[in-house]
């Protein structure tokens, strides 16, 4: 198990090192210039001149590229042109609350689409499972812009029960106040995913022997869905949200936008309208380490759950 | 991005927001300013930095302004100017020498004296930093001197009468390293707390030098905050003004008879239209831009500004001193763009490049103008880029011909817009700001008098002579002048946009009832 843990997190770091190199070269494709995005369309060509000269841009990008790997082995990752700040600091500042938004998230459509999906197995092809079907297909379909402008117009603007965005300093219930609608709005789509896979999986091993064994030898209803239906299916559900937690781990650049969310996602959607690339090569890391990461911890919970699975 | 899918989510629900569709809040009536009280407002932007020196977006320099007065400013709501830290101040003779004098007494927020060295300091500092977007603009100072603590003076190689307006912006304001090492100004406010992309909160500055200007306590600027969420955020009352407003709420607004008192609006300076390469095939020739000049409807561009601009007939917006109000745009008239066309050897039409970048506005604003063209036999072709990779492509002399153009000029003076945008010393060989590449003698020389020219009245007469020859050479359609909207809650009084384009928190007053 150990050697297997060492080998993906050496796995992990050269995804992430592929990543950033991948990144690194289409930023040093793309035509904008990012002296000209932070000086401004009032700046001289001079100043401009002088700001790539300090940045190095001028240098060539084998050269930038081996300083910038150089940097970044020793855990500088360099400073936002925009702002001065180290990187580091700025990365420091927004994993946190994307941290919030993405356990938050995963935790609401592992709550809301399991026990769904749990529901429409036991009562297949009759009017729950027909209902929770259409609505998952609906919920997956509908962009979280769209999901998130409605919550914030409907929920939050209209009723006054919650914040129209924004983080929430004043203490644990202001902050959940706060994650709620974010939550929420990544977490439809999500939990219309975890509802399907969850009634196929325990749909199928309903119909299986093991279970039919299981009710012969007179277990409760309740027994045989969680401990011999549900407890077998879980392995793609917990490989699902592993997938999913990293991804949520990486930011979410929308939903992060339209809720004032201080987070990753946010970040990154500044960064590349600000061309500040030292930002956008943080966040682009973080975000691969984040999903090498989660998919790890998956595999793990997986396994100790399922025993065949080691 | 997420605004049209807002629009369309909100706009269903939205024609029945509130029962009466009028403001919830009221003023107390109060005829003289109140003391007191939180200004809330809000931007779609973030505020990259707090160091007047390296500040180049609007939004930064909003929070700026309010923490680092300058030796002199704008009046408010005026583009006149009005001295600031400098009691008086002097040009020579021959536009060249300026020499201020502070006023007497003045501190930072910590007691320490604002010294005139501390002005020659900010100034050197813009100069040496190799990241300040504003070195460019003391390019021409040839010497700086502080010769006792409250008199500066400034000498430039060559006369510019429109110099003191340089000493307006932000980066020339003195500033000084206070105990906690962060650059602190001696403006109205102070910086209370600044959470990155959250939230800038200042507080009233308790030793500025002008206490009676300065009305609220502090003011709260939201950050990143996206122009739906901002106006739902005033509906709620928690904003007390709303800028940008996104087109839909202005519309909705604009229509609300109630809503009317409470709607602000000036002229920005601003230059929008299209700006052409007139060094390359087909744009070189004259007729071709007069041509376009003529098939552009510039009335299907105000549509889709919904009324927020005013029609240009060159580049110097209204209210600027020199421009021609006399002179008539170019009318649309396709037969004409289609007479010159047939001269100019393109009877069978032609076809071009339209380079806009992303977003609604600029791309509405390609595709109508892609609809007048094709009125006259030009077929354009868009071609939409990013906003930096488009700032960076028109500047270069291979770049694309004929693009959007959008200029704000940094000061209400014509140097701003025809020095900066069609002199023949502002192309450059790679980020040209002349990205016409524009070049008339004749313009030169009118504009390199203008600048040497102390009298406002033979200044002006200059600068009416330039701008018929911009109109006749045409190197952009020319299209319109963006104005400033924005909404205030009613008892949000002193508060209007500012026709430079600066956020005057101090003149700002609030007229709340105790308990609402």
């Amino acid at each position: 198990m150990i050697r297997v843990v060492a080998r993906r997190l050496a796995w992990t770091a050269l995804v992430a090192w592929f990543v950033v190199t991948a990144t690194f070269a289409l930023l040093a494709a793309i035509p904008d210039d990012p002296m000209r995005a932070l000086l401004g369309p009032h700046a001289s060509e001079q100043s401009i001149a002088a700001a790539r000269a300090h940045y190095c841009l001028d240098d060539g990008v084998v050269a930038r590229y081996g300083c910038f790997v150089g940097d970044a082995l020793r855990g500088d990752l360099g400073e936002s042109y925009r702002s001065k700040r180290a990187v580091t600091d700025v990365l420091a500042d927004r994993w946190w609350p994307t941290a919030q938004l993405a356990f938050a998230a995963l935790a609401l459509q592992l709550a809301i689409g399991v026990p769904l999906g749990v529901i429409a197995a036991r009562r297949r092809g009759r009017w729950p499972d027909r209902a929770i079907t259409i609505g998952a297909l609906i919920a997956a379909s509908a962009p979280a812009f769209v999901v998130g402008s409605l919550l914030l117009d409907v929920v939050a603007f209209r009723t006054g029960w919650l914040p129209l965005g924004g983080y929430g300093d004043a203490g644990v219930l202001d902050r959940l106040r706060h994650l709620a609608l974010p939550a929420l709005t990544l977490a439809a789509g999500g939990a219309a995913a975890y509802a399907r896979l969850a009634r196929a999986e325990v749909a199928a091993a309903l119909a299986s022997d093991h279970v039919r064994t299981a009710r012969a030898k007179g277990a409760g209803e309740r027994a045989v869905v969680l401990h011999h239906a549900l407890r077998p299916g879980a392995a793609p559900l917990i490989a699902l949200a592993g997938v999913d937690l990293g991804a949520l781990l990486g930011g979410a650049i929308l939903v992060e936008w339209i809720f004032q969310w201080p987070g990753l996602g946010r970040e990154l959607l500044l960064a590349v309208l600000d061309v500040d690339l030292p930002v956008i090569i943080g966040i682009v890391l973080v975000s691969a380490i984040a999903i090498a990461l989660a998919n790890l911890v998956a595999d793990v919970v997986a396994a100790w759950l399922d025993p065949r699975l080691r | 991005m997420t605004r049209a899918w807002l629009a369309v989510a909100v706009a269903g629900a939205c024609t029945a927001c509130s029962a009466d569709h009028g403001p919830r809040f009221h003023a107390a009536g109060s005829r003289t300013p109140r003391a007191g009280g939180v200004l809330h407002v809000a931007t779609e932007q973030h505020v990259s930095t707090l160091d007047p020196a390296l500040a180049a977006d609007e939004v930064s320099l909003y929070a700026i302004h309010a923490m680092f007065d300058t030796l002199v400013d704008y009046a408010p709501g005026s583009t006149a100017l009005v001295p600031r830290l400098a009691a008086r101040w002097d040009m020579s003779a021959d536009a060249r020498r300026f020499t201020f004098t502070l006023r007497d007494g003045v501190t930072y927020a910590d007691g320490a004296p604002v010294v005139a060295a501390d002005v020659a300091a900010s100034l050197d500092r813009a100069r040496t930093l190799p990241d300040s977007p504003y070195g460019s603009y003391l390019a021409d100072v040839s010497s700086i001197a502080a010769p006792d603590a409250r008199t500066l003076a400034i000498e430039l190689a060559h006369p510019d009468a429109a110099f003191i307006y340089t000493l307006t912006m932000s980066f020339t304001a003195p500033a000084h390293r206070a105990g906690d090492g962060a650059l602190a100004g001696a403006g109205p406010f102070t910086l209370a707390a600044w959470e990155p992309g959250v939230r800038v909160v200042l507080a009233r500055n308790p030793r500025y030098y002008d206490a009676a200007r300065v009305h609220v306590a502090g003011v709260e600027l939201r950050e990143n905050v996206p122009a739906d969420v901002q106006f739902l955020a005033f509906e709620r009352g928690e904003l007390d003004a709303v800028d940008h407003l996104a087109a839909p709420d202005y519309q909705w607004l604009a229509g609300e008879p109630a809503w009317q008192p409470y709607l602000r609006g000036a002229s920005t300076l601003s230059a929008f239209g299209w700006r052409m390469n007139v060094r390359v095939p087909p744009f070189d020739d004259v007729r071709v831009r007069r041509a376009l000049n003529y098939a552009d409807d510039k009335a299907h561009a105000l549509r889709i500004l919904g009324g927020t601009a005013e029609i240009a007939h060159g580049l110097l917006p209204p209210g600027v001193p020199g421009r021609d109000d006399a002179l008539a745009p170019y009318p649309h008239d396709a037969a004409a763009a289609r007479r010159l066309l047939a001269e100019a050897g393109h009877a069978d039409g032609l076809d071009v490049e339209l380079v806009t970048y992303a977003g609604d506005e600029p791309e509405r604003l390609a595709q109508s103008l892609q609809a007048d063209l094709a009125e006259v036999g030009v077929r354009a072709r868009i071609v939409t880029m990013s906003f930096a990779a488009y700032q960076t492509a028109i500047g270069k002399p291979d770049g694309p011909p004929l693009s959007l153009a959008a200029w704000g000029g940094d000061s209400p003076d014509p140097t701003s817009f025809l020095d900066a945008k069609l002199a023949t010393s502002a192309i450059g060989s790679d980020a040209s700001a002349n990205d016409s590449f524009y070049s008339n003698p004749a313009l030169d020389d009118l504009l390199d008098r203008a600048r040497a020219e102390r009298d406002p009245a033979r200044r002006a007469e200059l600068y009416r002579r330039a701008e018929r020859i911009v109109f006749d050479d045409a190197p952009w359609i020319f299209e319109y002048h963006r104005r400033a909207i924005e909404v205030v809650q009613p008892y949000l009084m002193g508060y209007d946009p500012h026709p430079v384009g600066i956020h005057d928190y101090a003149s700002a007053w609030l007229d709340r009832e105790a308990g609402e």
